[in-house]
């Protein structure tokens, strides 16, 4: 982000991430008003104060059109807030907003990329302001950009000739450390903080909020707060002591008591703790101060939440940066294996060494637990990425004009860090295709059938066997098997004839690239991507996507993930020289072939018949061109794997036991080298600091 | 308040000190090199994990400190004799845009200072195949050093193109 000066950087990260933080909970506070069809003061002080942030820390990080649009937000709703007018059409004001904070959305993602260049909001700022005049009565202003217009949330700002007042004013001028940068929005959080603590609040220079220019008049002669405190003056004076990079402050003028002497603050020698953690880490973390305020709203918003929805699982309490997180991980991996490497160590082979057994069981003990605590901190509730859904299937209602319920179940089941960010696109991708081409167009449709005029989408999660399991239903049309396979047929998709495919073969058809049923493009999908798209996402982060319907009543896509994407638990088997790791979760059985269990059809394919199921044999060194130990069936192992429905036996040399492996992927760099594509999912270090490949069963069984 | 934004960015252009300098390494005594800048570390040969499908130049993977890292042996790379690797042989570990790879040499020679007029550009005309990584041609007293350019090393168009020519 070099658009940013590098001090800069840490604070970048932490504005991104509140601000989005805060725009969720704008859209939540927004979909739960609107769907109570009701608007609360608090919600419309919520919103004020959303908004009002954002302005300020836009405004911090010089992001002006963010700013301003959040600007006439906050000024909208405070003529909501203040002069109580009638809204006659809500739903434009729902649409003006909900477009706002898509905008600010986007911005958002915008700026993390290096090409950044801000975008011109001023549409939408008119909109908005012309939505304003409406609510004020007025005739829309038209082409008139008001953007520079007084502000009504701000205090009242003409400066009152300050020595009429002084009598009942408090007046104290505060100077900002030398170098601080952007004197005027230090000012500003100044007043922001103290402003409810005070009856009335004067400040000079006025306009700080709108004029940069005032940071120079601020430099040069300091800033000056006359206010008329409704507490105690100390509360006041704290504040303003504690408030960031300022310097000094002195009392200009006080009201019944002599004005008390001078209080100076050397920044380095006498000063209490603040200003000495400010000097040093000035550059650096230059504004918790808004983050301060932030904090507070943000709670605030959450318990309402919390009280809305009652069970809501309640979301991160501490932000730690990701990186940091990936750090500890890999480290944890370090001493899984090193821990290996100890405990295995092939120096102590045969000797007796119970109290060495004992120490070493103790400390596999430990670092199970490390590594569980580390995973656990990783883990993310899926409840936020199944937030975001209900806005898009709030836009989609209103565009589609079709009547849904979206219903959460186990939506506090937890997944890694990783995982959620990998979601939300396939999530998106099924929500919106169920929304599409599931429910049926019109209620009368649905009443026809014998289900309830309102259609639902179900998300549900659940932990299954060391995998998260996601389902998205809906009561909805389903898919018609015939109509899939004719245009599977057309597309050139099929590999086998029609007739060999099963029911769920047919629906999984639909995943492949250049497949879509519906026939009519429309602005959500059916650009005959989307489902290839999330087939691939899901595989990217090790998961699995099948489709399960019945025509007429409804469909769910399936999607299973890898509870953990770092530690699996793993076979290691030999191939000759080789050895690889097959993911215990994949494997059925291994067992020694018996000579009747061995079919071979006509063109030679050899099978194997287990418990009267026949499975296709895949010898290892065949398809790796490996030089093996055995290649006669019946000396080495049969490992019947299964991945994605799908089964198959594989041939190895030998089990060499069970392990916890950390999995390293390969390097992007060999991604020339096909690995992936050729059933090689990654690799991993063992206790003596070999390596093996970890075997993608689902690959090599497709590829066979 | 836009003033942030652009500040800062035509803002250090810090002077490289490693520009003009090249670590250089020898393949059947024709000297090459790679810029320091790009040059992790030297090691010795370790035991190598052949990697199945890999083709034969790229001899697998290793285990640094539990980075796992690709190694390309340059001989193969460049269609030369294979030699067994002795005590002079080196693994360049190199790194190209935050990734690191492992590059096997015959032995490794210096790290020489090659001024920009030292340097002259890539021959365009050659049957060479060679010629797509050389980034240019340095002269150091009577010593010809073909620069490198380690990601092209591993390209797409240059693997595609030799299987083509085997056919």
């Amino acid at each position: 982000m070099s658009k940013f000066e590098a001090g800069m950087e840490a604070m970048v990260d932490m504005y991104i991430y509140e601000t989005t933080t805060l725009l969720e909970q704008l859209d939540q506070i927004l979909m739960k008003t609107e769907s109570a069809s009701s608007f609360g003061e608090e919600d419309i002080n919520e919103i004020f104060r959303i908004m009002h942030t954002i302005k300020g820390s836009s405004a911090m990080m010089g992001l002006e059109n963010m700013s301003t649009l959040a600007h006439a937000i906050e000024d909208m709703f405070f003529i909501i807030r203040e002069e109580k007018p009638v809204i006659t059409n809500t739903r434009d004001l729902y649409e003006l907003v909900f477009n706002a904070s898509d905008l600010l959305k986007a911005e958002i993602e915008l700026l993390q990329e290096d090409s950044y260049s801000p975008t011109d909001f001023s549409g939408a700022k008119q909109k908005i302001f012309d939505f304003v005049d409406i609510l004020k009565g007025k005739a829309p202003s038209g082409g008139t950009d008001q953007s520079a217009a007084q502000p009504p949330a701000a205090a009242p700002q003409a400066a009152a000739p300050a020595e009429q007042k002084s009598s009942e004013f408090t007046a104290v001028r505060v100077f900002f450390e030398d170098d601080c940068k952007m004197e005027n929005l230090r000012a500003l959080l100044i007043i922001n903080k103290i402003r409810d603590d005070c009856e009335k609040l004067e400040y000079e220079p006025a306009d700080i909020e709108t004029n940069p220019e005032s940071a120079k008049k601020i430099i040069e002669n300091g800033f000056i707060i006359r206010f008329k405190p409704n507490g105690p003056v100390e509360n006041i004076t704290r504040e303003i002591e504690e408030a960031l990079n300022v310097k000094s402050y002195e009392f200009i003028s006080a009201p019944a008591q002599s004005a008390p002497a001078k209080e100076e603050k050397a920044p380095a020698a006498s000063a209490p703790a603040q200003p000495q953690q400010a000097s040093p880490a000035a550059e650096k973390k230059t504004e918790p101060a808004p983050q301060k305020e932030e904090g507070a709203s943000v709670e605030q918003i959450n318990n309402l939440l919390a009280q809305s929805k009652g069970s809501g699982a309640k979301q991160s309490l501490i932000s730690v940066n990701l990186n940091k997180l990936d750090q500890l991980l890999d480290m944890v991996g370090e001493i899984v294996i090193t821990e290996a490497m100890v405990t295995a160590n092939p120096d102590l082979k045969g000797l007796q060494l119970d109290n060495f057994q004992k120490a070493a069981r103790q400390l596999r003990k430990l670092t199970d637990e490390l590594q569980d605590i580390v995973m656990s901190i990783r883990m993310v509730p899926l409840s936020g990425a199944f937030n975001k859904m209900t806005r898009i299937v709030r836009d989609m209602k209103v565009k589609l004009n079709k009547d849904v319920d979206l219903v959460f179940e186990g939506e506090e089941t937890e997944v890694d860090k990783s995982v959620i960010d990998n979601l939300n696109d396939p999530l998106m991708h099924m929500v919106r295709n169920a929304m599409d081409h599931g429910i049926e167009d019109t209620a009368e449709e649905r009443i026809a059938k014998g289900k309830p005029a309102k259609g639902t989408i179900t998300l549900s999660a659940y932990n299954a066997s060391g995998e998260v399991i996601i389902v998205v239903s809906d009561d909805g049309k389903g898919i018609d098997p015939a109509k899939v396979l004719a245009k599977a047929k057309k597309n050139g998709l099929l590999t086998k004839p029609e007739k060999d495919y099963t029911e769920k073969e047919i629906y999984n058809l639909i995943m492949l690239p250049g497949f879509s049923t519906n026939e009519v493009v429309t602005e959500y999908s059916g650009r005959g991507v989307g489902m290839d798209v999330v087939r691939k996402n899901i595989e990217k982060i090790g998961g699995s996507v099948s489709v399960d319907s019945k025509f007429g009543q409804g469909t769910n896509f399936i999607i299973k993930i890898p509870l953990s994407l770092a530690i699996v638990d793993g076979m290691e088997v030999t191939v000759g020289k080789s050895i690889f790791t097959i993911p215990i979760n994949s494997i059925k059985e291994s067992f020694k072939l018996k000579p009747k269990q061995l079919i071979k059809d006509t063109s030679g394919k050899e099978m194997i018949m287990i418990r009267g199921e026949c499975y296709p044999l895949i010898r290892l060194y065949d398809i790796y061109g490996l030089e093996p130990s055995y290649t006669d069936l019946f000396s080495g192992i049969i490992i019947l794997v299964e991945a994605e429905g799908k089964s198959a036996c594989l041939f190895a040399d030998e089990l060499i036991g069970e392990q916890q492996v950390v999995v390293k992927p390969f390097s992007p760099l060999l991604n020339n080298f096909k690995v992936k594509q050729n059933g090689m999912a990654g690799c991993t270090i063992l206790g003596d600091g070999s390596i093996t490949i970890i075997l993608d069963v689902n690959n090599i069984i497709s590829n066979f | 308040m836009a003033g942030i934004l652009n500040r800062f960015t035509s803002e250090e252009e810090e002077v490289d000190l490693q520009s003009n300098k090249y670590l250089t390494f020898l393949i059947e005594k024709q000297y090459y090199a790679f810029p320091i800048r790009d040059v992790i570390e030297i090691i010795e040969v370790q035991e190598i994990t052949p990697v199945p499908e890999f083709p034969d130049y790229a001899k697998g993977i290793i285990n640094l400190r539990g980075r796992i890292i690709p190694i390309i042996d340059v001989r193969l790379r460049f269609h030369k004799k294979e030699e067994v690797y002795n005590e002079r042989t080196c693994i360049i570990v190199v790194n190209i845009s935050g990734l690191d790879i492992g590059f096997i040499v015959d032995t490794v020679d210096e790290v020489l200072d090659i001024e920009d007029e030292n340097i002259s550009a890539a021959p365009k005309i050659s049957t060479d195949r060679s010629t797509k990584y050389i980034t240019g041609v340095g002269k150091v007293g009577n010593r010809i050093v073909l620069l490198l350019d380690a990601n092209k090393m591993l390209s797409e168009d240059e693997i595609s193109e030799l299987s083509s020519q085997v056919q």
